[in-house]
């Protein structure tokens, strides 16, 4: 956001402090949101895709159409309010053009993947669970080494 | 930045929102309906702490959203101010309305389930015009 972005934060202790604060939780957010996933949904494709089309060998029941929504719908919302606020604070790290340019398109699309897969996972089977699965993963990696990168460098006071 | 992929990235970032507010709307539609009757259905066997465990993530998460929306367009210089507060104006109270009105269904009010319908529509289209303004501005920066 623009008042995070707008001012020299190494000159502004208070500031530096609570966007610090804020890393620290949203980074700690990320970490417990693989978690919860991993416990909820299972580690690998094949334990997502159980648990999302369900699985007839195991007896394993699809999860309703309704509760996927619910799912998604409550997940998206907490990934792009946490998407906005680190690549806020990344943008004023100063890192290269590519490497900014990768870091937003890269998290753009890992977080697009993930709800879009899990929507069309009943037409196309397990492959959407696995690109839903894959998405996740990628866009929760990267707000955490985004976060992290953000943090080393405020820490520092480069920005 | 290269405008290509700025432009990208506003594309992704706004699908990324309407995709958001469409499952919204979708799940309202499965789950609440969109009559009086369906409303009034819906909320009426809902206990209080029911009630609560929808009302306290999205009053958090939507202060939060609307905060960070809203910001980017106090921001843009080319838009008449009056724009933007009947944006505020408009915004909030809606979102206060939509929330707040199943708790007075579930006191026998039955007529504010065509508030809550109204408050609803009202609410997600005037934050799908928002994000039209934001996003039309930025791409004419851009250009």
């Amino acid at each position: 956001m623009k008042f995070l972005a707008s001012k020299k934060l190494s000159d502004n202790s208070v500031m530096r402090s609570i966007i610090i604060g804020m890393l620290l939780s949203l980074i700690l957010a990320m970490v417990l949101s693989m978690t919860a996933k991993g416990i909820d949904y299972g580690v690998s494709p094949k334990e997502w895709s159980a648990t999302v089309l369900g699985n007839e060998a195991e007896f394993i029941d699809p999860m309703s159409f309704n509760d996927l929504l619910l799912g998604i719908h409550t997940d998206l919302f907490a990934l792009i309010l946490t998407f906005i606020l680190i690549a806020s604070v990344y943008a004023r790290m100063g890192r290269s053009r590519v490497v900014m340019i990768g870091f937003l398109t890269l998290s753009l699309l890992s977080l697009l993947t993930y709800p879009i897969g899990m929507l069309f996972s009943s037409m196309i089977g397990s492959v959407g669970v696995t690109l839903s699965l894959g998405g996740f993963i990628v866009f929760h990696l990267l707000m955490i080494m985004g976060g992290l990168d953000s943090l080393i460098g405020l820490l520092r006071k480069k920005f | 930045m290269n405008f290509k992929i700025l432009h990208f990235v506003t594309l992704a970032f706004s699908t990324l929102v309407i995709l958001q507010a469409s499952l919204g709307v979708l799940l309202f539609t499965r789950l609440v309906g969109f009559t009086p009757h369906d409303v009034n259905l819906y909320y009426g066997d809902k206990s209080f702490h029911g009630l609560l465990e929808v009302i306290l993530p999205h009053t958090l998460f939507i202060a939060i959203a609307l905060m960070a929306v809203l910001h980017f367009l106090a921001f843009i210089q080319n838009i008449d101010p009056r724009t933007k507060k009947k944006a505020v104006y408009f915004l909030f109270p809606l979102f206060f309305l939509d929330q707040f009105s199943p708790l007075l269904i579930t006191l026998g009010l039955e007529f504010f389930a065509v508030i809550k319908i109204i408050a609803f529509i009202g609410f997600q289209g005037t934050l799908f015009w928002v994000w039209i303004l934001i996003f039309r501005q930025t791409l004419k920066l851009t250009k």
